[in-house]
């Protein structure tokens, strides 16, 4: 078939001796810096960019790849060990992985994480060999309306993401859509909530919000917990790998968040943090595991890595396929291929077929690549529990400040980092769960975008959501989600009532 | 003051600027070159090419250092305030120095006062696109349309040049249109090619593969003549409309540099734009160079605020 000689064309280029030093290079690097947290592919990336000046362009893409997923695998690290995202969209990993390290998991819970992001990456691969120019045909069909009815179904999905009271979870997301009003609004240019500060006419970042809210949170959190000691002392080094049981109920949850991280991925602006929010939200809904979900789920662990790197790699068709890069460090892609003088497009595909299907191959030898690098360090990883908190916590601190300040070059976004920490704390006080916030502050202002720019361009008729076929058939799941969650929350309330008074 | 020393002062102002500077190096710790986008765009890869060859030509070092937000004012800002010794430079353009200054209410930079502007880089060029399916041709079939059923317009975000120059269109024209804005070109180049969009603005040079593939009909180029890519487009001043809107970039530095290192980096910097590697990697992101002496450039920043300032204020970009 095409599809395999056209991959098995791109194989040995990707084979080649420079492609694969440069690959490894890449996903080296990338797996490092997603460790640290508050650093994403971002920095690293902007760091390699002018050396790909002087590579060949399939060599610079191949190496630049590899530090945007590899920093997806590093990313998850942090996560599991200290309730510290590495990405903005490994927080989703904290709520399960966390738990998981918290009882002494923490190797099995690495290892799910490795598997299930090599999984992911593996859907991704094959979704961008067989789907990209579908795909790409699908974003273009993907409008304002359509944005919005995607964005939409999200959003319900993803409000079932908390674990605690749902009030509080309702009022989290509620909070995060309010915080993502902050900036310049972009239908009419006027400030809203600045304070006239211009750092926040574009509003608050998102890696600040992560960072504060996760990161410094639960460092204020736990220092107030035990000053001296260390999160585990005696590490029992058979509890790596998972049992058999464990592969088993594994196995469908990387699948389905592979499946809907590639979705995502390949629209261009929604990303890794809504795929794993969503691939999340629709696996806590499926799972027969639902109610350990929170309280360290292994499949909680292995849908978002799934999802959120499957999505990196699909990120890359609407960027090459359509030149809409869908994230900043989508735009520095872009910006490499600009430098040598090829322009993305749907062109890109037929002119420069070595350099797509060299991609795609160093897609799977990358990821065997980022298997064999971290499966190994597993034990090296936990050991890093056992480093006392007083050293522990300042580096942690260091290394957040440098990646805050990493995103814009300003100070302005430490200090906010700082107040977000502080809230970050008070949640944790009263029991609210910072994960839902976080998804609402993604999607709220993409929500509100979509939304006026779909009623300015249909001159204010709001019929144009249900006439449109997508968004018609979005919004009626939307609704039917919707609908099913409150008959079986009442349901559940009957059911509940009944068991009361039979016990009377 | 003492007369005598009065003169001795003169006489040594005139000494600094007569004195005739070569292109070179002109400081020995690295120069930033900070630039006003995040990295990956044009202005990012223009700065990374001036770097490069400051280097490879002068073996004056120079380190691109990205400082994005506010539409370039956090830059500017921060470029404003830093010592005038030649080491923080500022690769400018019409955000923070044209359209800012009418757009906020307060700036805390004075965009002519505040810096030395030394050279100027050259400017692209934007043009009007619009849906093949349209039908429409030139200008004239654009007015009809307009009134007719109305347009739709995408640009790269309120108070961008886009913007501006959709502003200008329609007072040039005598038309209304219906604005949408987006954050940045490339995704209302996507809902245009999605065809919920009727038209957009945007430079030449970043759509030229389309252009080649018919999926736009670029209907008149924003320039004084037509450009030396695309000859057969013709200008809006062609068609009987004066419509001229260039997206310019140009170093700056703080107030107050020392004139002969002024004129160094402006050598330094003309002599780059003249090499014919530079001028082609130029004309392929679709920029054109025009040389100006320091004093032009500064007097074509303070112009441009003014020339600028009735179109921005009738785009009523800061939503009051």
């Amino acid at each position: 078939m095409d599809i395999f000689a056209s991959f098995g064309h791109g194989l040995l280029v990707a084979m080649q001796p420079e492609n694969l030093l440069y690959c490894f290079i890449g996903v080296f690097l990338g797996t490092f810096i997603g460790v640290l947290p508050g650093i994403g592919s971002m920095a690293p990336i902007s760091m390699i960019l002018p050396l790909s000046f002087y590579l060949e362009p399939t060599s610079a893409l191949v190496m630049i790849a590899g530090v945007y997923y590899g920093a997806e695998y590093g990313g998850s690290i942090a996560s599991i060990l200290m309730n510290i995202p590495g990405t903005p969209s490994s927080s989703i990993t904290c709520i399960d992985g966390y738990p998981m390290a918290r009882e002494g998991r923490a190797g099995i819970a690495l290892f799910t994480s490795a598997i299930a992001s090599f999984g992911g990456g593996m859907i991704g691969m094959v979704v961008m060999a067989v789907l990209a120019p579908a795909l790409a045909s699908l974003a273009l069909n993907f409008g304002p309306a359509e944005y919005f009815a995607v964005i939409l179904l999200g959003l319900v999905a993803a409000s079932a993401v908390s674990n605690g009271s749902p009030v509080k979870g309702v009022a989290m997301v509620v909070a995060g859509l309010m915080l993502g009003t902050v900036g310049v609004d972009i239908t009419t240019g006027a400030e809203r909530f600045t304070m006239g500060i211009p750092e926040l006419r574009d509003g608050v970042n998102l890696v600040v919000v992560a960072m504060g809210l996760f990161g410094v949170g639960e460092l204020i959190v736990s220092i107030k917990a035990n000053a001296s000691g260390a999160h585990q002392t005696d590490i029992d080094y058979k509890q790596f790998y998972p049992s058999r049981a464990e592969w088993k109920s594994i196995f469908n949850p990387i699948l389905r968040g592979g499946a809907i991280g590639s979705f995502f991925g390949a629209l261009p602006g929604t990303g890794q943090t809504v795929a794993s929010a969503v691939a999340y939200a629709v696996e806590k809904k499926l799972s027969r595991n639902r109610g350990n979900f929170g309280k360290g789920a292994i499949e909680g662990v292995a849908v978002p890595e799934s999802a959120n790197n499957s999505a990196t790699q699909t990120a890359f068709i609407p960027t090459l396929t359509l030149g809409v890069p869908g994230s900043a460090s989508m735009a520095l892609v872009i910006g490499a291929l600009m430098i040598h003088g090829i322009t993305p497009g749907p062109r890109l595909l037929v002119e420069h077929a070595d350099l797509f299907w060299g991609l795609v191959a160093s897609f799977l030898i990358g990821n065997v690549m980022l298997l064999v690098l971290n499966i190994p360090m597993i034990g090296l990883w936990v050991r890093l529990l056992q480093i006392p908190y007083k050293y522990m916590y300042p580096t942690i601190i260091v290394l957040i400040c440098m990646g805050v300040y990493s995103v814009n070059n300003n100070v302005f976004d430490i200090w906010l980092t700082l107040a977000f920490g502080w809230a970050g704390y008070l949640m944790r006080l009263f029991r609210f769960e910072p994960a839902p916030l976080l998804i609402g502050f993604v999607l709220g202002p993409m929500m509100e975008e979509q939304l006026r720019r779909a009623m300015l361009l249909s001159r204010g008729d709001p019929t144009v959501f249900l006439t449109r076929p997508i968004s018609g058939v979005l919004i009626v799941i939307t609704i039917g989600l919707l609908a099913y969650s409150c008959v079986s929350a009442l349901r559940a309330r009957r059911h509940q009532r009944g068991a009361l008074r039979s016990a009377e | 003051m003492k007369p005598h020393a009065l003169l001795a002062l003169a006489a040594s102002a005139l000494f600094a600027t007569s004195a005739v500077a070569e292109p070179g190096k002109w400081s020995d710790t690295p120069v930033r070159i900070v630039v006003t986008f995040p990295p990956g765009g044009t202005s990012d890869l223009v700065a990374r090419i001036l770097a490069q060859y400051l280097d490879s030509e002068f073996g004056q070092k120079a380190v691109v250092d990205n400082r994005p937000g506010a539409g370039g004012t956090v830059a500017a800002d921060y470029v404003a305030q830093q010592p005038a010794d030649g080491t923080t430079l500022i690769l400018g353009n019409n955000a923070p120095f044209t359209i800012a200054p009418t757009q906020f209410e307060s700036l805390p930079y004075d965009p002519v006062a505040s810096f030395t502007h030394i050279a100027n880089l050259g400017a692209s060029t934007p043009g009007l696109f619009v849906q093949p399916s349209l039908g429409i041709t030139d200008l004239d079939g654009f007015i009809a349309l307009a009134k007719g059923d109305g347009v739709t317009y995408g640009s790269s975000g309120v108070g961008s040049i886009t913007h501006i120059l959709g502003q200008a269109v329609d007072t040039a024209l005598q038309i209304e249109t219906i604005h949408v804005p987006y954050q940045g070109s490339a995704p209302a180049i996507q809902d245009f090619r999605a065809g919920v969009l009727d038209a957009f603005y945007d430079s030449m040079a970043q759509n030229s593969a389309m252009i080649e593939d018919g999926e736009v009909v670029p209907l008149a180029v924003a320039a004084p003549e037509r450009s030396k890519r695309f000859p057969e487009i013709p200008t809006f001043r062609e068609q009987g409309y004066d419509v001229v809107i260039e997206n310019w970039t140009g170093l700056s530095g703080p107030a107050g540099m020392d004139p002969a290192m002024v004129q160094t980096i402006h050598d330094s910097v003309e002599q780059i734009m003249a090499i014919p590697a530079v001028i082609e990697q130029m004309d392929q992101w679709g920029i054109a160079h025009t040389a100006m002496t320091t004093e032009d450039f500064s007097s074509f920043v303070a112009n441009t605020i003014t020339v600028w300032r009735p179109l921005i204020e009738a785009a009523n970009v800061n939503g009051g």
